[in-house]
């Protein structure tokens, strides 16, 4: 098998690769990489040198772990796992992610494809109008410094005390949509000025806005899908990709400043200047893990606030309320993010980047109605391909410190992307394929053609059979909102 | 050839990357603006409405120039405004370099504006800034 290192790769099973620490001076622990041989095959190089030198980060527990939608990231790779002491062990704002608390979010509705498609176009309309993409995108929220600062604080749970939710959505979140520990004042001007308008915003990349449907030949698991409210039946649901946007953004660059200078103090040193780092007790990355908490805390709210807008879309063109319509939560995860966990080594800060939390049925944090089907998982593909709901599972929790996959993962560069076909022609193809696309920047959709990703199939696939997550349902696009 | 930009295909698959250069340090700042004002919108149907001074100093021109990029993508959040052009001087006084800037633009208009990507920052990934010779040379990968 020919891969793209020069690093010896072990096979621990067929899923499961293992990188041991005699293959770069510094590791501290194996890495593994969890992956078919054919999407081991298809890995960058990047995905073999970051996550090896992942492995050489202080404290590390256990292993440093890829998974199967890995790619090459900052520091860390995308896909990335690792989990640290949290008393000898670092906190790495490469290892979260610039977008903190990016992540995917859930929402049934009662209607089915038949329903909806002949309002499709002014549904995506609606839509395209009360959710703001792209550019510079303002929302509708208007926010003081004290009232963003409570959205810091308090996350999705400001935003039902504004209104903007039901209480029972708090259930459906990963730490109900707050995160306690979160400091304001470790949160710096310039961060609170990239933020303070953009609650409820979109932003562009690969984030997105998407109703899709689930047909009932694509629902894997009938009896946890209708504990989640998925029934198939061509049952429409629509599902949300975003984050912290530019205030999250912020936060990492003012603290990877503030490590770069720390790590020579404590001696600390690293392969990567994006790995940048400080021992987690200490003042640094205490008042990191601070600032980030506020980030992940908007993003939840971010996401909250989005979710009443689709609702408010729904009930406008349906005429008749969300509650009605069944618009329930199904769940919202977190894929870039820190937190401190607890697991056979003991108390551990678990860094997940572009890799979504995976709890199995009765662990501890999840919802009484989740108890028996552990804790759901969502993952997003590109535009095109579709989706999946999955669910963790206590093999997770063993092995991969309660993780999973998030997404498909790029294999082509936008620039490449964007060469290959042009915006508009992309738009008028999956418009004859039954997949209305309303977008604000024509190149930016370009960039984010089907083509340029992973088979999403094939990387869910991988973590069903490791058995680290069990797949439910495929949910497949009929409309997109893209930045 | 004063100065140029071009955008990298092969590095930083999920974000943008380009490489930008000069015949002086102002030539390559000049060549950096351009192209981080292209990846946010088409600067020709940008108004010029809105308008900062803007002034930097450190004692590297590597520095100077991620503070100066990273600048551009904090008013794109903090105004919600995209660009036209902006007038750069960059000395260097002996001990540090400086940079005196009047940077110009609009309010975001999806309307009348070729908007493109929402950069959320300059990343340190690959960042470089050297000189071969005359000619300055920066590869700069923003995360979007």
């Amino acid at each position: 098998m020919t891969l793209n290192t020069d690093m010896r790769v072990n096979r621990i099973t067929d899923e499961v690769w293992e990188i041991p620490v005699t293959e770069k001076a510094g590791m501290l622990a194996p890495a593994r990489i969890y992956a078919t041989p054919g999407i081991l095959q298809a890995m960058d190089r990047g995905v073999f040198e970051q996550v090896t030198n992942v492995a050489c980060l202080p404290g590390i527990a256990r292993y440093a772990l890829c998974m199967p939608d890995g790619h090459w990231g900052y520091g860390f790779p995308i896909g990335g796992v690792a989990a640290f002491d949290t008393t000898s062990g670092i906190i790495s704002p490469g290892g979260v992610g610039y977008d903190v608390n990016c992540g995917m979010r859930l929402i049934r509705t009662d209607l089915t494809l038949e329903d909806v498609q002949p309002k499709l176009e002014r549904l995506m309309t609606e839509l395209f109008r009360r959710v703001p993409a792209g550019v510079g995108a303002a929302g509708f929220v208007r926010l003081d410094r004290d009232a963003f600062e409570r959205v810091m604080t308090h996350g999705a749970r400001w935003c039902i005390e504004e209104g903007y939710g039901w209480h029972r959505d708090l259930a459906h979140m990963e730490d109900r949509g707050c995160i306690v520990g979160a400091d304001p004042s470790t949160v710096s001007d310039h961060a609170v000025a990239r933020g303070i308008n953009q609650l409820g915003t979109l932003g562009s990349g690969n984030h997105y806005l998407e109703v899709q449907v689930v047909s009932s030949n694509r629902v894997f698991d009938l009896e946890t899908a209708s504990a989640l409210g998925i029934i198939g039946q061509d049952q429409v649901v629509v599902m949300v990709h975003c984050g912290s946007r530019g205030f999250g953004h912020q936060v990492a660059s003012d603290y990877l400043k503030v490590f770069e200078k720390a790590m020579r103090r404590y001696g600390i040193f690293v392969k990567d200047q994006q790995l940048a780092c400080a021992p987690f007790r200490s003042p640094e990355g205490q008042e990191y893990f601070s600032a980030m908490n506020c980030a992940a805390n908007t993003a939840f709210a971010n996401r909250q606030v989005i979710t009443h807008q689709i609702r408010e879309a729904f009930a406008s063109v349906f005429g008749t309320s969300a509650e009605e319509l069944g618009m329930e939560l199904v769940y919202d995860v977190a894929h870039n993010i820190a937190k401190v966990e607890r697991y056979a080594e003991g108390e551990l800060l678990v860094h997940r980047k572009g890799s979504t939390r995976a709890f199995g049925p009765g662990s501890p944090g999840l919802p009484w109605d989740f108890q028996k089907t552990g804790q759901p998982v969502i993952c997003g593909g590109s535009m095109e391909t579709g989706s999946y709901l999955l669910v963790g599972t206590d093999r997770a929790v063993d092995e991969t410190f309660g993780s999973t996959m998030h997404g498909s993962g790029r294999t082509m560069s936008r620039a490449q992307a964007k060469k290959a076909i042009r915006g508009e022609q992309l738009q008028q193809e999956m418009k004859r394929r039954g997949i209305l696309v309303k977008a604000v920047s024509m190149s930016g959709l370009a960039e984010e053609a089907g083509f340029a990703y992973k088979n999403i199939s094939d990387v869910v696939e991988t973590v069903d059979r490791a058995g680290i997550t069990k797949k439910v349902a495929e949910l497949r696009p009929i409309g997109n909102i893209k930045g | 050839m004063a100065h140029s930009f071009r955008f990298l295909e092969d590095i930083a698959v999920a974000d943008i990357a380009f490489e930008a250069e000069g015949d002086s340090a102002l030539e390559l700042f000049q060549a950096a603006t351009d192209a981080l004002l292209e990846t946010l919108a088409d600067p020709s149907t940008v108004a010029m409405t809105w308008e900062r001074d803007i002034e930097h100093a450190a004692m590297g021109l590597d520095e100077l120039l991620f503070e100066w990029l990273s600048d551009l993508v904090y008013w794109k959040d903090a105004a919600g405004v995209v660009f036209h052009d902006a007038d750069l001087s960059v000395v260097h006084d002996g001990i540090r370099w400086k940079l005196m800037a009047v940077l110009r633009g609009a309010p975001v208009d999806q309307t009348t504006q070729t908007l493109r990507n929402d950069v959320k920052g300059v990343t340190k990934h690959l960042y470089e800034v050297t000189q071969q010779g005359v000619r300055w040379y920066a590869k700069v990968v923003v995360d979007v």
